[in-house]
């Protein structure tokens, strides 16, 4: 299997790692080995159809910045769509940095892919909350996956529990935590009484939090999970544009403190009923199982027969998102060759 | 909006849609889908025809025509500043058409694909003169293609299907800028293309189907339809004398008179309105101050009448199936309608008793020969089917409207006001969504059944 890696950050690199240390055993369990032939990063990428040598692809990245300094096979050329579209690898991995505006170059990336008949993974949400119904249809005309594990809990497999575990049950509505940063800030607000200023300042200290917290603190990243859950677990059409986004920056300490007093704290909870779906700060009852501290996420699944059924487990993280990413590769292995 | 064909015949008709645009344009954002000019398309593909045969010289000639209306409507529509620009479009446009024409008739080989690539040159050209239009008389406006505009289908070349969450994705995209810049984007209808960017066309439904996409992509409160007639009619008003033209009709309605041949949407453009519940409004460019038809979500009963319209859909034939045999065998039936579909004949009515005796179909006059030799091909001597009839020469009326759901005895006065005026019911239908009830009768009789429904139930004016 041949993948272009488009996006070097992180969770890129992390992926690169496992896929370097775990190639033997995936040739061993599934059979088939991943090749990473393409890298592209902001500024420039490298290609090497026999399979780039991932270490020094790496050693590249830390030194320079960027691959284009890639011995011999490295490029000035960081123009994603045009190295997909010219590229006879078999699975595009877009891991470009998420962004909620216009959600490029991922979106762009993922389009030629699936024009280009290529499978896609993506771990970058943006693409997925502006126009995932258009996504799934196009990869859908081209027969082509189209996979995103790695968007939704990270290693905590949400997505795939509600679309495999479940069928022939109705969920009715879904809600939960899905953002590690602002549970994090808000976990630490109520425990040492601390301003939303100062616990997002701790919580970017501890790496928990970007230096632009927009996206988590505003509540988009919940949001941009919502949407991705309503279209593949409820199948609807839903895009970003489409909810009611509420975040955290305007949570007191003296709204944790009238949370307290009614035995509840106040979280991040995103919502998915029958006709509406909304991110916003509200109280959630101690005694509810969704009610978690730290980093972790929990999502609630209601369904008609068989009751309220929650997940808890940790969000997000390079790695995890890395393994997310292998999961989906061997599935996309695993339906291709059947 | 959308224009069609006739609305932009010429210069002046040109321009008169360019003021009604013109009209609604400061206080709303409008959105302008523009047929092929007059009957381009259907000499497009005379030419496609005649090229296909080797027939250059002809082929040739009917392509000059084209190429010369186009260039006059032109030169007269578009202000000083853009002439220029508007002239060289369309001779750039004019050669691209030429060359295919040639490569098509020295190949003599017609493609389904080549085809739309040749077809779309007529909505092509228009697009780019009514925008020109528009900015003659200082409308901001850009000539858009359909895959410009964002409409992306499957590769079914001469019938493509849009992809519908891909288009109102792009759809969004592209045309919300134009928008936002108070500029009217002026999209060609009919015509789309693959996502790969080969350029197909949407087949049935055309334009239309264009205008009611975009509407849906971008939630449009409404759809207005350009045309040539007042709105949809009570009747044929050639049969009819006091026709009326009908204020308002449900989306169910609709259907059903586009299905009965009424001059109306096809089915297919009506599609992503009903989905959203976008009003669609057919109006005439000639008399715009008229109201024209709404067509929307609304079940309105019109003051009480149970039945809106009757039309009628000339030149069928009935094929009749029958034999004592065929009772409780069971797949005679799917056996008759597999024949006529594997025979590429279309069946627009069924019947069958409940005796089982005999299955009656109406299918166009001209299929009714080839349905007979199938049928007989298929089902004779073999002990369950007797005789295969034909009757040539008959038409379907059908009486629309969706208050009929319910009301009883709509039916009995239907066949009372008809056998009144002595004419003989050769078979009749009722769609379970009981939007409709038809029949058929023998052709020389069709008007008069028609004038009798519509007098019965106080359609005129």
């Amino acid at each position: 299997m041949r993948i272009i890696l488009a996006g070097f950050g992180t969770v890129g690199q992390a992926l690169a790692q496992v896929l370097h240390q775990d190639a033997d055993r995936i040739v061993q369990a599934y059979g088939f080995r991943p090749q990473l032939t393409t890298i592209v990063d902001s500024q420039g990428s490298c290609s090497d159809d026999t399979g780039l040598n991932i270490p020094l692809a790496l050693k590249t990245k830390k030194e320079y910045g960027t691959v284009a300094k890639y011995p011999r096979q490295g490029h000035r050329n960081s123009d994603g769509t045009h190295l997909i579209s010219n590229s006879e690898a078999e699975v595009v991995v877009e891991t470009t940095p998420t962004n909620f505006k216009d959600a490029e170059p991922g979106l762009s990336n993922i389009k030629a892919a699936l024009a280009n008949g290529k499978h896609v993974v993506t771990a970058n949400k943006g693409p997925l909350a502006l126009a995932m119904p258009a996504l799934l249809e196009l990869a859908n005309h081209r027969n082509r996956l189209l996979r995103f594990s790695g968007t939704v809990g990270g290693g905590t497999p949400f997505l795939d529990f509600a679309a495999k575990c479940m069928p022939g049950e109705r969920i009715v509505r879904i809600r939960g935590i899905l953002n590690g940063t602002t549970n994090y800030i808000l976990t630490r607000m109520e425990n040492a009484s601390l301003t939303f200023e100062k616990a997002l300042a701790e919580a970017q200290k501890k790496g928990y939090a970007e230096r632009d917290p927009t996206n988590d603190v505003e509540g988009f990243d919940t949001a941009a999970k919502i949407v991705i859950i309503a279209n593949w677990v409820l199948k609807k059409q839903y895009s970003l544009r489409n909810l009611d986004i509420t975040g955290i920056t305007k949570v007191t300490p003296q709204k944790l403190k009238e949370a307290k007093a009614s035995r509840a704290k106040v979280k991040l909870v995103g919502r998915i009923e029958e006709s509406s779906v909304s991110v916003a700060p509200e109280q959630v009852p101690t005694v509810d199982p969704t009610c978690v501290p730290d980093t972790l996420n929990a999502l609630t699944f209601s369904t008609e027969h068989a009751g309220d059924i929650t997940l808890i487990g940790p969000g997000a993280g390079g790695e995890r998102t890395a393994s997310a990413i292998v999961r989906d590769l061997v599935s996309i292995r695993q339906e291709y060759a059947a | 909006m959308k224009f069609g064909g006739t609305s932009l015949a010429n210069a002046a008709r040109m321009k008169n849609a360019a003021r009604i645009i013109q009209r609604y344009s400061p206080k709303n954002k409008v959105v302008v889908v523009a047929s092929a000019i007059g009957n381009t398309t259907d000499q497009l593909t005379e030419i496609a025809e005649l090229a296909k045969k080797g027939d250059l010289r002809r082929a040739r000639k009917l392509l000059s025509k084209i190429q010369l209306s186009h260039r006059k409507i032109a030169r007269i529509v578009a202000g000083r500043g853009e002439t220029r620009e508007l002239v060289a479009k369309i001779e750039q446009l004019n050669s691209e058409l030429e060359r295919t024409v040639e490569g098509i008739g020295h190949l003599r080989e017609l493609t389904s694909r080549s085809r739309d690539y040749l077809l779309s040159f007529g909505e092509s050209l228009s697009a780019p003169i009514l925008a020109a239009t528009l900015s003659a008389i200082g409308l901001r406006a850009q000539a858009l293609t359909g895959a410009e505009a964002g409409i992306a289908t499957d590769d079914n070349f001469g019938e493509a299907k849009p992809l519908i969450e891909i288009s109102y994705h792009q759809v969004q995209q592209r045309l919300d800028p134009f928008l936002n810049r108070k500029m009217i984007p002026v999209v060609t209808g009919f015509i789309a293309a693959t996502v790969d960017g080969s350029t197909t066309t949407l087949g049935r439904g055309g334009s239309d189907y264009t205008a009611t996409l975009l509407a849906a992509a971008l939630e449009a409160d409404e759809i207005w339809i350009w045309t040539d007639v007042d709105g949809l009619m009570t009747a044929d008003p050639r049969i009819v004398k006091n026709a009326a033209v009908l204020p308002n009709i449900s989306f169910g309605e609709a259907l059903e008179l586009s299905y009965f041949g009424a001059k109306m949407m096809h089915p297919r453009a009506l599609q992503p309105a009903g989905q959203k519940k976008i009003p669609v409004r057919i109006k005439n460019s000639s008399r715009p101050s008229k109201n024209g038809t709404l067509v929307s979500a609304n079940e309105s009963h019109n003051g009480g009448k149970v039945v809106k319209a009757v039309s009628i859909i000339r030149d069928v034939g009935i094929v009749t199936v029958s034999g004592s045999g065929m009772m409780g065998a069971p797949g005679v039936a799917a056996k008759v309608f597999q024949t006529l579909g594997s025979n590429n004949v279309n069946v627009m009515m069924i019947s069958q008793g409940s005796s089982e005796a005999t299955i009656s179909c109406v299918v166009a006059n001209r299929d009714v020969d080839r349905a007979v030799r199938a049928l007989q091909l298929a089902l004779m001597g073999q002990g369950y089917v007797d005789k295969i009839t034909e009757e040539k020469d008959a038409c379907i009326i059908a009486v629309v409207g969706s208050g009929m759901k319910g009301t009883p005895g709509v039916a009995a006065r239907i066949f009372t006001a008809v056998a009144r005026r002595k004419v003989n019911i050769r078979m009749v239908a009722q769609g379970s969504s009981e939007y409709n009830v038809s029949f058929v009768v023998s052709l020389k009789d069709g008007p008069e059944a028609v004038r009798a429904i519509h007098e019965e139930f106080n359609l005129g004016r």
